[in-house]
């Protein structure tokens, strides 16, 4: 996704002079392509987080379009309160694209993690918050961003993401899309997880429960609409993030449900209000915290089971 | 300083203490805001900063950041004076509706940059237009005024770095050094009592002058520095500047004068019982 990410930049930098991107420290890899190409459009701030996400408010203030980038933690963190007064409260037209979503970065440890951020991030006025799925869906999130006066929070997770959609992928920011077609049940995704989730839905299928997949690429501003819509036309809904269930997707997902008092419900699929455990790879380390798709797929059996519902026909 | 200076500062100085007042209900951070009287009546009146009050968005404009934001009051009267708007404006200060609160909200009122409140703010975004400016090839200054005790705030610092990093020459920081902050003195809580060398230290074209001496503020502000090297004017100030009662008294923070206060407030401010009354009046 960072390779993505960094090349929709570069193509939007080179068609407007005002663009410019800003790092901490912590590049793609890919960023000679700025600092050969167009150094005038490229500050490397240093390990300054805080800094870097005031400053950017101040050029944005004279025209300039920073996008911002390093490890989410220490936006979503450490620079809180630099996003919530410098860019929210004063509506500055910045991007700031926090990588290592979930347990992406998954040998450093939970301090590199980005499993409280949703919730922080969703609570703050006048931001946009997308959580792409995939390296298309990056590069589609980019161009809306783009597109966007205003703070957008771009959730990336690092690489080697699978690839979720064709070419023709019509993305529109605020809607939900359906990546598995379904009747029994709901799961809604966000993030890259969503492979993991199609995996689960898959093992689902083949013991006769038909999942609907949706993934919900934003957080803010939620599509409460497509949420009920597939939560009316299925018997169970379920949530998976690489977050906490407390105060992400799925309690975004729960309000909805709530306020419409549509009855239906919920299971939220994440971690249960503990900080992630493990190091290795990003699989490794979803298995270790039962957010692979066989933990996933086992897990909503269960609930399903328990609540000695029959959901299949 | 002229005579004319004089008068004028005392008018700011009055028109912060009648604006606090005309909000009956609580307090304001007086002392803090009358400490950069001379130092804001410097930059919009002396010829330092340019700006054009009738086109306050003009691109092109010099720009005033106010880091510590609690000193607004300072600010509304400076930009009252500088011809942004009129006096009548002031009154609506924390009024139902108004846009005046006791920090600065950017845009909400012409003239003001930056939303400042949270210390530590003003310098780092006053470095992203420094560098705005210098990107466009534009010939625009920015200001940045910060306090001491905001001086304890990491960001000022990580600002300090990347303001010499990236040669903004185009960037002027003024300490309001009043040696005071809410529970004492800036020495008694942080160990340090002047700052200057620290910013020497990380690289800054640093000038000390008397902050309520408007001649040695100007000469400050007017000295060329080396190319590259941002400019901090340390500006040694009294806080509470202005009200005997009030000068070097930390109790003077965020609180109004009792009544047994207010003739000495008065007398100190020139203030009329006439003046006094008018601003409680019903907009």
């Amino acid at each position: 996704m960072q390779r993505a990410y960094l090349m929709e930049l570069y193509e939007l930098a080179q068609a407007d002079r005002d663009v410019v991107s800003i790092i901490a420290d912590n590049g793609t890899g890919f960023d000679g392509l700025f600092k050969d190409e167009l150094p005038a459009q490229f500050l490397d701030f240093g390990i300054s987080e805080q800094h870097m996400v005031a400053a950017a408010a101040g050029m944005a203030c004279c025209g300039k379009k920073p996008f911002l980038y390093t490890a989410g933690a220490f936006f979503a963190y450490r620079a809180y309160e630099f996003i919530r007064d410098d860019l929210c409260l004063q509506n500055m037209n910045v991007t700031v694209v926090g990588n290592g979503a979930g347990l992406s970065i998954s040998t450093l440890g939970p301090t590199h993690h980005t499993t409280e951020d949703i919730s922080a991030l969703r609570a703050l006025p006048n931001l946009t918050l997308f959580c792409p799925a995939s390296p298309l869906e990056v590069r589609k999130v980019m161009r809306a961003a783009y597109l966007i006066n205003g703070p957008v929070y771009i959730r990336l997770g690092m690489g080697g993401e699978p690839e979720l959609y064709n070419e023709d992928y019509d993305f529109v920011p605020g809607k939900a899309v359906q990546l598995a077609a379904g009747e029994d049940i709901t799961l809604f995704v966000t993030g890259s997880i969503a492979g993991e989730a199609l995996g689960a839905a898959r093992t689902l299928e083949q013991a006769g429960i038909s999942t609907r997949v949706v993934n919900v690429h934003t957080l803010k501003p939620f599509d409460s609409d497509g949420v009920l819509e597939a939560a009316r036309d299925t018997k169970m809904v379920f949530t998976v993030e690489e977050h906490n269930i407390l105060g992400g997707l799925g309690a975004a997902v729960a309000e909805v449900l709530a306020a419409a008092g549509c009855g239906k419900r919920l299971c939220r699929i994440g971690l249960e209000d503990v900080f992630a455990k493990d190091y290795g790879t990003l699989a490794t380390v979803r298995q270790a915290n039962g957010l692979d798709a066989a933990a996933i797929a086992k897990r909503i059996q269960k609930e399903i089971n328990a609540i000695g519902r029959r959901v299949t026909p | 300083m002229t005579d004319a200076d004089l008068r004028n500062v005392q008018k700011l100085r009055k028109d912060i203490f009648l604006t606090a007042y005309s909000y009956p209900q609580g307090a304001s951070h007086l002392a803090s805001s009358f400490s950069i009287v001379e130092i804001l009546y410097t930059l919009y009146m002396k010829g330092i900063m340019r700006y054009r009050p009738q086109e306050p968005w003009w691109p092109l404009r010099d720009r005033l950041i106010l880091s510590k934001g609690h000193a607004g009051l300072a600010l509304y009267s400076a930009l009252c004076m500088a011809g942004f708007f009129d006096e009548t404006v002031l009154m609506q200060y924390c009024k139902p509706g108004s846009k005046l609160g006791s920090e600065p909200k950017m845009h909400d009122l012409p003239g003001v940059e930056a939303t400042t409140g949270s210390l530590g703010h003003g310098l780092s975004f006053g470095c992203g237009v420094a560098l705005a400016a210098k990107m466009d090839g534009l010939d625009a200054k920015t200001f940045v005024i910060i306090g001491d005790g905001e001086s304890e705030e990491g960001t000022i610092w990580e600002a300090a770095l990347s303001a010499v990093r990236h040669g903004l020459d185009n960037l002027t920081a003024i300490l309001d050094q009043n040696r005071l902050q809410k529970m004492g003195t800036v020495k008694d809580i942080i160990g340090v009592d002047d700052w200057q060398d620290r910013w020497r230290s990380f690289g800054w074209h640093v000038m000390v002058a008397n902050g309520h001496d408007v001649d040695a503020l100007r000469r400050a502000f007017i000295a060329p520095s080396p190319p590259g090297m941002p400019k901090m004017v340390v500006a040694n100030t009294v806080k509470g500047k202005g009200v005997s009662i009030m000068e070097n008294n930390p109790d003077w923070h965020y609180k109004m004068p009792l009544k047994r206060e207010m003739q000495r407030v008065l007398q100190d401010l020139e203030i009329d019982e006439m003046e006094l009354a008018k601003c409680r009046e019903p907009i």
